[in-house]
């Protein structure tokens, strides 16, 4: 499997050759006043109201501690269909991210720790494999 | 040097009024308004001319709803503005009608929540997102259940008798969307919607609207007010989310930071409180709330609501009118419902629902976004 087609390549980057989606790294930034932020942006720290050149782009790791999982059982948006289980991590790196957990992770539960990889979710119009952000038990 | 609300001229509510919250239908927005301001005028026997100004709290019905309701009461070319504050909207609009009476600029104004069931559209920052479209607010609520039920040891089933009890309070509310009393069987029983939360531990969004005017003590006076029913607001706080400390929910930070200042400017502690008013759109919410405003310790809620004491006619009634679960929440009139629900209990005019010797009441909302707002009332 190539490592195929980002769905969301603004907010995660992986190494070329990563055929487990193994090294995606989280695009988030960090304040001169030393508070780290996802996703990376320029219109100002929501700690100190710094802007410009004192927010740089900073690489998260996508290891973290689960705070709160929950199975979706209702969802108006039939794009999503159900069940799936949003995450709340709180990552080494500082911020608190929600997203989606993998379809075959192990069950998880608060203080577990969790890793995020690239999942294939579909494929895009050219047929290449569409890969996105999921969390699963880190092994 | 800035001076608090209860640091201005007194401001008094002398009018309440609903019209029901109830499922969508085909009612107008303009009846809805209509029928709940003339029971708030009717209610402070005064006339509409009286009203200086008006302070229209609504999410969903679009730009500039207030006028073309407004004017089949007659157009005196009073001021009128809308307030956008989400599920706050109505606690916002009520803060500003005090603010403005308090302030000396009126004697008598208005606050009036009005929506109906219509589709959300939230602002693009232009800032991408993991899965946020996944997210709706019953999973922000769900996750939040999950992270109380392991902190404090509690079960699906103690959560969920939040519901039994609203529901129950809901039930003698004429004004509630749901009046119907519930088992903890039927409420876990229910349709799975996040998490743990069950249908009957979810607020239905529905429509409706809520009216309370606020006077000075010389718009009393000259109106020949029954200053006798007159409540004082003698708080008002409204707070913003910040950055809190990392592992820190901001829900409950937020509530217990805007609950703090309140208690403080009324001079007030938790154990005074008679009742509360809060926002329960969610089971897991009350819990935590109760616990913020600083009515027992952390993860103490369980035991008080086991024990009776948030009952009516327990140690602190919490959400008699029923709340968002039971009362229902067409959001822009919600926080205003609260005001007129504490109103009423303060007066002794709560017939079934009523809480013997009420005499301080607290009324909390927090919005999307997140914001929070909390009022203090006392006869």
């Amino acid at each position: 499997m190539q490592p195929g087609e980002l769905l969301k390549p603004g907010l995660y980057s992986a190494a070329p050759n990563d055929r487990a989606g193994a090294t995606v790294r989280l695009k988030g930034g960090r304040c001169r006043c030393g508070y780290f932020f996802f996703p990376m942006q320029t219109y100002g720290c929501e700690r100190c109201g710094s802007h410009g050149d004192a927010l740089t782009p900073c690489e998260l790791s996508a290891d973290g501690t689960l705070l709160a999982e929950a199975t979706v059982h209702l969802h108006a948006d039939k794009n999503r269909p159900t069940p799936f289980t949003i995450v709340k991590v709180a990552l080494d790196d500082g911020p608190v991210i929600r997203t989606l957990l993998a379809e075959d992770s192990a069950p998880v539960a608060p203080g577990r720790r969790v890793t995020g990889r690239l999942a294939p979710v579909g494929q895009s119009e050219s047929g290449e494999t569409v890969l996105d952000l999921r969390f699963s038990i880190a092994s | 040097m800035t001076r608090s609300l209860n640091e201005l001229r007194p401001v008094y509510v002398v009018g309440i009024g609903w019209h029901r919250y109830q499922n969508p239908s085909e009612t107008p927005y303009v009846e809805l308004g209509l029928t709940a301001i003339r029971a708030a005028l009717a209610d402070a026997r005064v006339e509409w001319p009286v009203v200086e100004s008006t302070y229209v709290a609504t999410a969903l019905l679009g730009m500039a709803s207030g006028r073309p309701m407004l004017r089949h009461l007659g157009a005196t070319g009073a001021p009128l503005m809308h307030v956008e504050n989400a599920s706050a909207s109505g606690s916002t609009a009520f803060r500003h009608a005090c603010i403005e009476v308090a302030s000396g600029i009126s004697d008598v104004a208005l606050a009036v929540g009005v929506d109906k069931r219509n589709p959300v559209r939230r602002p693009d920052t232009c800032l991408g997102n993991l899965a946020e479209d996944a997210i709706v607010p019953f999973t922000h609520f769900a996750l939040l259940t999950n992270e109380y039920a392991v902190h404090n040891n509690a079960s699906t089933e103690d959560i969920a008798r939040v519901a039994v009890k609203n529901h129950r309070n809901g039930a003698k509310n004429p004004n509630a969307q749901r009046q119907q009393e519930r088992t903890l069987d039927e409420v876990l029983g229910g349709k799975r919607v996040s998490g743990s939360l069950t249908s009957l531990q979810c607020t239905p969004i529905g429509e409706g609207a809520a009216a309370v005017i606020v006077a000075s003590e010389d718009g009393i006076r000259r109106l020949g007010i029954d200053a006798g029913r007159a409540i004082r607001t003698t708080a008002s706080v409204g707070r913003s989310e910040r950055v809190y400390p990392p592992g820190a929910g901001f829900d409950a930070a937020l509530t217990k930071e805007t609950a703090d200042l309140a208690l403080a400017q009324a001079k007030l502690t938790p154990k005074d409180l008679d009742i509360i008013e809060l926002h329960d759109a969610f089971t897991v919410e009350e819990l935590h709330y109760i616990e913020s405003i600083g009515l027992c310790p952390e993860g103490h809620g369980v035991r008080m609501l086991k024990d009776g004491a948030l009952d009516i006619g327990g140690q602190c009634a919490i959400n008699p009118s029923g709340g968002l679960i039971a009362m229902g929440h067409p959001i822009g009139p919600t926080g205003i419902g609260q005001i007129g629900e504490i109103v009423m209990q303060l007066r002794g005019e709560a017939g079934p629902r009523q809480h013997r010797g009420a005499r301080i009441g607290l009324a909390h909302m927090v919005g999307v976004g997140a914001v929070c707002y909390v009022h203090i009332l006392q006869r």
